[in-house]
């Protein structure tokens, strides 16, 4: 094992990127939040990254079939502290989410994508056709499922939600039949309107309404996004300059260093820095898809499948809510916004990648 | 199922791969595993699928970026500039108010103003209390404003010195403090009515203030405050410069105004009129050198009271009254210029009596045959009424338009009242008689300064005018553009009305208006006013006035005076004739014009020593007209008070000091302190009767009145 582990083996292209996005969000978070209460975060995600590449790094030690081989353990053991959150967590902001740890908030629905993405490439890996089957469908979702709800719960609807990508991305790889594509199209259509009659809160109607008409209530729901596409939209080609941003400033932003990072970016670093960061994480995706391709089995494409497919989803919600094409669901920008859980579980899943790359050479 | 995986992984080499981002990974073929593993390849087929998504993303989000961004950037620049600024106006500096020799009568000085940004307030309700208490504003109402808790708001504007000291003082969180410029009056009440005032918004109320309030209120400044998303606002930095207010320099003169105020004074503390006033125009430029009013007031002080209100109207310029004998001049200088008469013309007065259109109107005196000349100097009403008849009613309201009546002179203030003036048409047939000798008319002292103004031209009417130039700060002044005048009078003609007004004041009426040391010409006039209770014509009240200019010629001033309502004597000649000397010839010293005659040691003894029998000649007294007092009523045609009557009043009840015999002349106490006055009033063996301390402000009997030894006299002393 020990020819896999040099840190030399690592993928310091893919390193090189993710470390260079996480570069501008620091100076980002510095940024927007020198005058505020969060002033020093930019400090505190340093630690947040450099623990991170720790982590990274232990985990590319493990061989990752070692940790599909405990996938039913760590399953056990997400779903249980799924539910400790509930029993004992931390209430913030009316939800549930967090386990103190010391100083260290831990967030627990972050880390359960790991062992999510763990489950889905070790589920997909066994079933050995080139489609997936019915009854592969119902298990996979149902063992996604409960976790997915067990968050909902808290509520954090939007970390949820970003459960289900790690789902489709393994049963896209899988090869998804059409008939099964049109079923789960006609439940979906279902579950929705129930789901909006029966479960969503308040506020989570709040924020689709918003979404869809921004403008319905811009002193209230739709503040937030209408703020955020005045920012993006001010910025023009060149940006205002880093700590000039106005609305970034002066907190018309809501939350300029979490999940509206990239509106406060764009303010600042205008068409020109939006291009630059775009392309740096184009290329993180591509390289994972690469690694993904190069993967020695089917697992470890479905590792790295599942990971981009989840940071896909990240981005697309996030920016595409910055951008105003998206509702506000509480997604962050992986790499950039500010948050300890998020940062280490991004880089555990980045770690998931190398342990996949160090070992695409099967002797 | 691990060792599965690796069972299906072929065997297989390193590739090296360094600075190549995507190695040709994407050829399945010759992919590692993907030979051996059909899954493999299938599996890596289908991560195709997500590279394409990622693609499809990328380039849409780009796309929207580029949209947001580029294409629809100024749109959300103006947006976040709306919500994040907001401008709060800075008044600019009020321009100055100068007088023609550059003194100033209207300044603006820079003073504190108190603002509030409520967000930063913690506690409104204490803050509002405390403010409330130090500024002597109403406490609900300044909580209501700081506990709306975003925005920006004034607290107090333009706040006295120790108010904001001690605002200061208290370094409340939240309250600000700006400085915005106040208007002050150097000069107090000088020149009140002409400069007019402000209100608390600094925006002139009266008088020249108002009329130029454009030019004087300058363009404001403006300071950004930014505000942030809780309407917390930051960094009020003016962005804009108020741009202080063009000054004005007025034709008035503040010394000149001065003599007019004080004279005026006194002989409102004399007669005790209601009201008066004087104007003062230099005839051949229309420059207003004075307007002197009475009631006055303070324009520093705001207005507290209706009363105050109606103290700040220019009485000069809003106040129509009936002009009585000095509206002889323009039908005597009407009938010359016509031609209807010449001024040696000798005309029969029919001893004080003539019936016009059924009524008979009677004189003041029973004049025989009179020349144009003596009609002008005794003011007879029986000739006035005949060469008014001789001109006819057209021709009549024709110079009545000429001379500038029935109609605003437009000197450049506000409120001015055009007179009464009904066209030939409406008179009724005893208008001609009345409008001859200044009844059924309502004019202006401004209006009749103006036509006498015509007169001491030559016959050129020169509307008066009260802005002499404009000048920015720093900047060259500009002269206002003059109205040329018009002609109204033939030069032959307003030389015989000089004439004729000269002797009004060597023979006539108005002996008391000599000057010493100028020729001089002038009227008088007495006016009964109308009882608003009856209708009818008071028997108490009348508007006593004068008119006059000098020196003869080149007239360097003319000088209308008017006393509204004065008690006791009350005849143009007998109350304002006086007034006319006391004026001018201060007025001609200061202004150095050259005087034409010596000084005649006869003239002052006449003035301080009258000789009653004069003074019972000299007043132009109003004629009874003979009609039974119902029928006068009826018709609400005026007159009454035939001399008897009047001379019986004023030995009556009226001023028996004044009229008394009268050895020695009131001294001037005027500014000498306590010691000083009670010295010289014992010298002459004045009883004295003081009030107050400090500096002589006011006496009664005035200066220069005659009076009896052994008289008492009063003096109001001020600090």
């Amino acid at each position: 094992m020990t020819r896999y582990s040099s840190i030399r083996n690592l993928d310091w292209t893919l390193l090189a990127f993710v470390l260079a996005i996480a570069t501008l969000g620091v100076l980002q978070i510095y940024s927007a939040t020198r005058n505020t209460v969060w002033r020093g975060a930019h400090t505190k995600q340093i630690v947040y990254i450099l623990a991170g590449m720790a982590l990274m790094w232990l985990i590319s030690q493990i061989d990752y079939h070692a940790l599909l081989d405990r996938v039913p353990l760590l399953y056990l053991l997400s779903v249980l502290g799924l539910v400790v959150v509930y029993a004992i967590g931390d209430v913030r902001r009316g939800s549930k989410r967090w386990i103190a740890l010391g100083s260290f908030n831990f967030q627990v629905s972050e880390f359960v994508k790991l062992v999510l993405i763990l489950l889905v490439a070790r589920y997909f890996s066994e079933v050995r056709r080139d489609t997936v089957s019915g009854s592969d469908l119902l298990k996979i979702g149902g063992l996604v499922g409960l976790p997915i709800l067990l968050v909902m719960k808290q509520p954090d609807l939007g970390t949820a939600l970003t459960y289900v990508p790690i789902a489709a991305g393994g049963v896209l790889l899988a090869g998804l039949r059409w008939k099964h594509l049109a079923v789960l199209a006609v439940a979906g259509a279902l579950v929705v309107p129930v789901w909006w009659t029966h479960v969503a809160k308040s506020y989570q109607k709040e924020r689709v309404m918003t979404f869809v008409v921004p403008d319905r209530d811009p002193r209230g729901s739709g503040y937030q996004l209408i703020q955020s596409r005045i920012a993006v939209g001010a910025g023009g080609l060149w940006g205002k300059g880093i700590a000039k941003g106005s609305q970034t400033q002066l907190r018309f932003l809501p939350v300029p260093h979490t999940d509206f990072i990239f509106s406060a970016y764009a303010e600042e670093h205008g068409f020109t820095g939006v291009l630059l960061a775009l392309a740096l994480y184009f290329v993180v995706l591509m390289r994972i898809i690469y690694n993904a391709q190069t993967a020695a089995d089917r697992a470890g494409s479905f590792l790295c499948v599942c990971v981009c497919a989840l940071l896909l989803f990240h981005l697309l919600v996030n920016v595409g809510m910055v951008i105003g094409r998206m509702p506000v669901t509480g997604i962050p920008l992986p790499l950039m916004s500010y948050g300890g859980s998020s940062m280490l579980a991004v880089f555990l899943m980045l770690g998931l990648v190398n342990n996949v790359r160090l070992r695409r050479f099967v002797n | 199922m691990a060792a599965q995986a690796r069972t299906g992984a072929g065997t297989r080499t390193g590739r090296p791969e360094q600075g190549n981002l995507f190695p040709p990974a994407v050829e399945l073929g010759s992919s590692p595993a993907a030979v051996s593993d059909p899954a493999m390849a299938y599996t890596r087929r289908q991560v195709v699928w997500l590279a394409i998504a990622v693609l499809c993303w990328t380039v849409v989000v780009v796309a929207r970026l580029a949209y947001l961004q580029v294409v629809r950037r100024s749109f959300f620049e103006e947006k976040a500039r709306l919500q994040q600024q907001r401008t709060v106006e800075v008044r600019a500096s009020r321009g100055l108010i100068l007088d023609r020799r550059g003194h100033e009568l209207a300044i603006s000085v820079p003073v504190d103003s108190i603002c509030a940004m409520p967000a930063e307030i913690p506690d409104p309700e204490a803050v509002g209390s405390i403010l409330s208490q130090v500024l002597g504003l109403p406490r609900r109402e300044l909580v209501k404003k700081l506990a709306v808790g975003h925005g920006f708001c004034w607290i107090a504007r333009l706040v006295e010195p120790e108010q904001a000291d001690r605002v200061r003082a208290l370094g409340l969180k939240g309250i600000y403090f700006q400085k915005e410029s106040k208007r002050y009056y150097p000069k107090g009440t000088t020149a009140a009515h002409l400069i007019g005032a402000v209100g608390l918004d600094q925006v002139g109320l009266a008088g020249v203030e108002q009329a130029r309030e454009e030019e004087l209120h300058g363009r404001p400044g403006k300071m950004v405050v930014s505000a942030d998303a809780r309407q917390r606002q930051f960094a009020g930095a003016l962005s804009q410069q108020p741009d202080p207010g063009v000054n004005l320099i007025l034709t008035i003169d503040e010394r000149i105004q001065y003599i007019a105020e004080r004279e005026l004074h006194e002989a409102i503390v004399r007669t005790r009129a209601a009201a008066g006033s004087i104007v003062i125009l230099e005839p051949a430029t229309g420059a207003v050198l004075a307007v002197a009013n009475y009631p006055t007031f303070n324009p520093n002080q705001p207005v507290r009271s209706p009363t105050d209100i109606e103290k700040r109207r220019n009485f000069a310029i809003t106040s129509a009254f009936e002009p009585g004998s000095t509206f002889k001049l323009v039908t005597v200088a009407a009938a010359l210029e016509e031609k209807v008469t010449r001024p040696e013309e000798v005309i029969d007065c029919q001893m004080g009596s003539i019936v016009v259109a059924g009524h008979r109107i009677r004189d003041h005196k029973p004049f025989g045959r009179l020349t144009v000349e003596q009609i002008i100097a005794n003011s007879s009403d029986v000739g006035a009424i005949k060469l008014g008849m001789r001109l006819g009613e057209r021709r009549m309201y024709q110079y009545i338009r000429r001379f500038g009546f029935g109609r605003p002179t437009g000197v450049e203030l506000p409120g001015e009242a055009m007179g009464l003036t009904r066209p030939a048409e409406q008179w009724s047939k005893i208008s001609i008689g009345a409008i001859s000798m200044g009844q059924e008319i309502g004019v202006t002292a401004m209006q009749m300064a103006q036509a006498v103004g015509v007169i001491a031209n030559g016959g050129m009417l020169v509307p008066p005018r009260v802005l002499e130039a404009t000048f920015e700060t720093g900047g060259k002044p500009v002269v206002m553009s003059r109205s040329p005048g018009r002609q109204v009078l033939s030069p032959e003609t307003a030389i015989h009305m000089k004439r004729m007004m000269e002797m009004v004041m060597l023979n006539g009426t108005g002996k008391l208006a000599r000057l010493e040391g100028y020729t001089a010409g002038g009227k008088t006039g007495t006016a009964q006013k109308i009882d608003p209770r009856t209708g009818a014509y008071s028997k108490t009240d009348y508007v006593a006035s004068f008119v006059g200019f000098a020196p003869l010629n080149n007239p360097a001033l003319v000088v209308a005076i008017v006393l509204d309502a004065p008690r006791g004597l009350h005849s143009g000649g007998g109350v304002c004739a006086p007034m006319f000397p006391r004026v001018a010839a201060e007025v001609l010293r200061y202004l150095q014009v050259p005087q034409e005659l010596p000084v005649d040691p006869s003239l002052r003894r006449k003035r301080t020593r009258p000789d009653p029998q004069l003074l019972a000649e000299v007043s132009d007294f109003t004629p009874d007209n003979g009609l039974e007092g119902e029928r006068r009523e009826e018709r609400g045609e005026r007159r009454d008070a035939g001399t008897g009557r009047r001379g019986e009043a004023e030995r009556g009840g009226g001023e028996p000091v004044l009229l008394a015999f009268a050895h020695a002349a009131m001294p001037d106490f005027y500014g000498k302190p306590v010691r000083q006055v009670v010295e010289q009033a014992t010298a002459i063996g004045l009883a004295l009767n003081l009030k107050g301390s400090g500096i002589a402000r006011r006496q009664f009997p005035a200066p220069g009145s005659p009076l009896p030894s052994g008289a008492r006299v009063t003096i109001e002393f001020e600090r």
